[in-house]
């Protein structure tokens, strides 16, 4: 069998495996191990398939994944997450919609200590959907603006995602987190905008908040916002001045965290051995897929897929903007049925090449893909961000929370756009901080 | 997820249950050494910060030590995490299915898994026996790789136990479809990884 054959069938295996239910680490491992023996041999493919779990994890970039994941469950268990949303309520509580709108950035203030959307879909739930509800929000409304903040912290640094999509095309990791700073910014400000719209075509799906809160009352509320402040002073500030290393800054900003839980006497031991635990757990599987996708990886390389990809798709008769927008599409489509992470990390090594061959940005294109991913964290049928929200407010039936975030998914759409029309919006800041 | 017990007289599960019980315990202390590492990598990180920006004097071996403890975190755990239904995969056509047949296609996946992981702990075992017969350290701190390289092939393991449980608990679902769920993830759509599990 020619090696291309060999490529094609092995990828075709992934997929049947993967749709049969089989965890993506242990089918991609699977058809690397079996690929690499058949085309090498049984000595060079085991040697291979053995030397790549240890080499490849251990890679001091990778160590800034966890980092970035105990952040987000120390301030979790911190309770900064309270702190916050109380703040971004008093201060828009008189907007159309405010506390959704106030939903929208508290989660992106969370989304600067967190790189996880479910974990902040599943924070905000607790926090802000009984406060909306009280108030007579729109069930869909509620539920939805949760969901579709979460998805802000894949692209507001600290971010997994943005790691994760770093280490899988050899990108600076450093300019990707810094690239997703004003991306983030933006699809929080259009989020809200899309609340405000709604809710001024139809006022029924938010009452107004009769509730007035002095300037000193909000100024007290404020003081959420300084954990979070810190933070991203940290993360931001030291890549951007170049004297910590992004593991550096995500320890340090974790350590900040840590001593303001214990300044405010709000987490004991076992929170603390929560926050932990929940780290290792994201961590290794988030290593487990790497390392198993990087074995299936060498193999595609041997059969040489990603070459003749790269080869079909530069000669295509089409604009290269065409081609972009269905690479976008199949993006868009795939990830209705399956999670960001495991989306990303299957097609990436044979997308990836063919874009920079194409003469788009890598950095830009690690938004775009990343932005594109995460709607489909709120499309139906595997909208894993409304399942979430469904799992913490079962009250809330999934087919109503799946309704109510087209707006958000139309208005990421219209962002989407608005960055492949405008690509200085995501260069601008890294080029400006890092360099070109 | 939360260890069950059975006391039904279809699929008897005590003994199962005792066993996944247990086990669970041994997966709890390597996870919690992993998350005992990636604490140090923190404090360790921290530390050099402050050293270098203070005092001008960086840790002999930083990037070697850092890089060496990761294998701790990236595997030690792997079995935790499997526990609890964590590792990701795309449950779609999986929750379409029902009772036995659900099982089943469950079974077929675990035994993929199965093999996999074996195939990767002796490929892993091999690498470390080169490492360790041949002595390699790091180059800056010349500090010895084989300890971190044995951690693939001990965290692999614990892993493989646990699919191997989880392989008998599927058959004994296949063979009692109405059966309580014992030594098995949670069911499709159940294992999200947010903060809404019970810790064991």
């Amino acid at each position: 069998m020619e090696p291309l054959t060999i490529g094609v069938v092995g990828s075709i295996a992934l997929i049947v495996l993967v749709v049969l239910g089989v965890r993506v680490a242990f089918a991609a491992a699977l058809v690397g191990i079996l690929g690499l023996v058949y085309m090498r041999g049984w000595p060079a493919g085991i040697g291979i398939s053995g030397l790549i779990p240890h080499a490849e994890t251990t890679h001091y970039t990778l160590s800034v994944l966890p980092m970035f994941i105990l952040i987000g469950y120390l301030a979790f268990y911190a309770g900064i997450t309270r702190g916050l949303f109380d703040a971004a309520r008093k201060w828009l509580a008189r907007v159309p919609g405010g506390l959704a709108v106030a939903t929208i950035f508290a989660t992106a203030g969370f989304a600067a200590v967190s790189g996880a959307s479910t974990a902040t879909a599943a924070v905000f739930a607790r926090i802000a959907i009984p406060d909306m509800l009280r108030f007579g929000y729109d069930k869909r409304l509620a539920a939805a603006c949760v969901a579709a903040g979460g998805t802000l912290a894949s692209l507001i640094p600290p971010s997994a995602i943005l790691v994760i999509y770093g280490v899988i095309v050899e990108e600076s990791v450093g300019r990707l987190l810094v690239a997703g700073f004003i991306p983030g910014i933006i699809s929080a400000i259009v989020y809200a905008a899309a609340i405000i719209i709604r809710v001024k075509i139809n006022p029924e799906m938010a009452p107004p908040v009769t509730e007035r809160f002095t300037l000193r009352e909000k100024l007290v509320a404020s003081q959420g916002f300084w954990p979070i402040l810190f933070v991203v002073g940290f993360v931001m500030g030291g890549i951007y001045l170049g004297w910590m290393t992004p593991t550096e800054s995500g320890a340090c900003a974790a350590g900040v965290v840590l001593l303001m839980a214990i300044a405010r006497r709000q987490m004991g031991w076992g929170d603390f051995g929560k926050a932990l635990m929940e780290t290792a757990r994201l961590t290794v599987m988030i290593f487990t897929i790497i390392f198993a996708l990087l074995i299936f990886v060498r193999f595609l390389g041997f059969a040489g897929i990603q070459e003749a990809f790269k080869g079909w798709i530069v000669e295509l008769p089409l604009p290269r903007f065409v081609i972009l927008l269905i690479i976008l599409a199949i993006y868009f489509v795939l990830g209705m049925f399956m999670d960001a992470i495991g989306m990303l990390m299957l097609t990436l090594p044979v997308i990836f090449p063919a874009i920079v061959a194409l003469g788009y940005d890598p950095i830009w294109f690690g938004i775009i893909v990343v932005k594109l991913v995460e709607i489909c964290l709120l499309t139906p049928p595997v909208g894993l961000n409304c399942y979430v929200v469904n799992g913490v407010r079962p009250d809330i039936p999934l087919d109503q929370i799946f309704r109510g975030v087209w707006p958000f998914v139309l208005a990421d759409l219209a962002v989407i756009g608005l960055f492949i029309a405008i690509p200085e919006i995501v260069t601008f800041l890294p080029n400006a901080m890092l360099g070109n | 997820m939360n260890v069950r017990t059975s006391g039904g007289p279809a699929g008897e599960a005590g003994p199962l249950s005792r066993f996944d019980a247990a086990y669970s315990r041994i997966e709890n202390v390597f996870a919690f050494i992993a998350a005992i590492a990636i604490f140090f990598v923190m404090g360790v990180g921290i530390a050099e910060v402050v050293l270098r920006t203070v005092f001008n004097f960086s840790i002999f071996g930083y990037l070697d030590l850092i890089e060496l403890t990761m294998a701790v975190f990236a595997f030690l755990s792997a079995a935790y995490c499997q526990r609890f239904g964590t590792h990701i995969r795309m449950d779609l056509v999986v929750s379409l299915l029902k009772g036995r047949v659900q099982h089943v296609v469950e079974c077929i996946a675990i035994v993929a898994a199965l093999v996999a992981v074996a195939i990767l702990i002796k490929a892993t075992t091999d690498h470390f026996l080169r490492s360790y017969n041949s002595g390699d350290s790091t180059i800056d701190a010349t500090l010895l790789v084989w300890p971190s390289k044995l951690m693939v092939p001990i965290g692999l393991s614990l892993l493989w136990l646990r699919l191997l449980l989880n392989f008998v608990g599927f058959v004994r679902l296949i063979a009692y479809p109405d059966a309580e769920r014992v030594a098995v993830p949670p069911p499709p759509g159940g294992g999200h990884g947010g903060h809404d599990e019970e810790h064991a």
